[in-house]
């Protein structure tokens, strides 16, 4: 066992002593991602979030109507009692600060299955409702954010310089590797656990086989309209494969039949 | 008269984590894990990440920061500060439940509930659909708990 130090003056400082403190047990650059740790960090985002119009902007990858408290929610440096608190004592009732309550549900959800089936919630704990794909290990330009889907590759890009993806963004990523590329979703998921400053055991591996199909009662995937509703239209604006050799441009039932066929 | 110290982990990193806030004077550790770290080769920045937590956490108080196994490492702690108790706040994972086991062969460990978003008796419903049918209403309530401690620890 090793003390580590707590005197460094300045966050540069700090990085700089971590990165040899725990040299051996990480991957990967040793550069702190932009979000500040610790208590004060969160208040402050806590008080300058305002969840009224969050029901309509939540999903909106590129606008972001969210809250960025996840990685303080999942470390226990928030509470989600004393979030809702705060809340729904500072905003009126409505939509969007019901729609924000009900996101701190599905984590409470999570901590009930992960406290039932412990280490369980890693290996599929129903049957896949479609056929699934279970190749191994994350493909390189997966790993690179490099798949030439702008979509994809920006949300891969945040989440390995930033520790970050939106919640939206994680969706099409996780389906996108699942019923795309055949990737099997443990797969996928430790990918999401390594990098995300939120990443949560329970939240992480449920989610992927929410996607999956192997904890919700159909698979999750999405088409172009819902990428270009979702982001404004920005990202195919600038991808190259938009108007050629997008694999998202069809109908849900032409991709159910291509993705899923036995 | 005993002795405590406070344990401070990953899933509950917060300068008014119930534990800290019960024992004020108690030397507090947070603890990185060494052998899952080694093996989970998690991104440097989520590493930095708990520290800075961590490092606001123990702001101000008797604190320290350390890298090992996580029991033996707080066995050691509470030899040189002559503890007997350890409290610390719960977390559902396998291997906090583990660690606790083990710790209780040779410590009176104290574990404190944070406070739920709803309170729940029994197994969880197979979907969120049903479980958020049952908690919705009061989910949406306050508790009271909460603002105040806002307003105690605002920047």
């Amino acid at each position: 066992m090793m003390r580590l130090q707590t005197e460094h003056p300045t966050r540069a400082e700090r990085a700089a002593y971590l990165a040899e403190a725990l040299a051996g047990l990480y991957d990967g650059p040793a550069e702190p991602a932009a979000t500040p740790g610790g208590r004060r960090a969160a208040l402050h985002r806590l008080s300058s979030f305002d969840p009224r119009d969050y029901a309509r902007t939540r999903n909106d990858v590129v606008r972001r109507g969210v809250s960025l408290l996840s990685p303080y929610l999942r470390h226990g440096i928030l509470g989600l009692a004393e979030v809702r608190d705060y809340l729904v004592t500072r905003f009126a009732p409505g939509p969007g600060l019901a729609k924000f309550v009900n996101e701190l549900a599905w984590r409470a959800f999570w901590q009930l299955v992960y406290a039932e089936k412990g280490e369980a919630v890693h290996e599929d704990l129903e049957p896949a409702k479609v056929p699934l794909r279970r190749e191994r290990g994350v493909p390189a330009d997966v790993e690179q954010a490099a798949t030439g889907l702008v979509c994809l590759d920006t949300a891969l890009r945040e989440l390995y310089t930033n520790g970050y993806m939106h919640n939206h963004a994680r969706m099409w990523v996780a389906a996108y590797l699942q019923h795309w590329r055949g990737i099997d979703w443990r797969d996928g998921a430790a990918l999401f656990y390594r990098h995300l400053l939120d990443g949560d055991p329970a939240s992480n591996s449920l989610s992927w086989q929410w996607i999956a199909s192997t904890f919700s009662h159909k698979p999750y995937f999405f088409n172009r309209e819902n990428v270009e509703r979702f982001s404004g239209g920005a990202y195919c604006a600038t991808c190259h494969l938009a108007r050629e050799g997008c694999p998202f441009d069809a109908s849900y039932e032409e991709l159910a039949a291509r993705l899923f066929a036995e | 008269m005993t002795n405590a110290i406070v344990w401070l982990h990953g899933d509950s990193l917060s300068s008014v984590d119930p534990a800290l806030v019960a024992r004020p004077e108690a030397p507090a550790i947070f603890v990185f894990d060494e052998p899952f770290l080694r093996e989970a080769r998690l991104s440097f920045k989520r590493l930095f990440f708990l520290y800075e937590s961590a490092l606001e956490a123990l702001e101000g108080r008797n604190g320290f920061i350390y890298r090992g196994e996580v029991v033996a490492t707080i066995r050691t702690f509470c030899v040189t500060h002559a503890a007997d108790e350890i409290h610390v706040t719960t977390s559902v994972a396998p291997r906090f439940k583990q660690y606790v086991q083990q710790l209780r062969s040779q410590f009176k460990v104290v574990v404190y509930q944070p406070q739920p978003l709803v309170p729940w008796r029994g197994a969880a419903p197979r979907r969120f659909s049903a479980f958020w049918r049952r908690v919705e209403t009061e989910a949406l309530r306050p508790t009271g708990s909460g603002p105040q401690a806002y307003a105690e620890q605002s920047p």
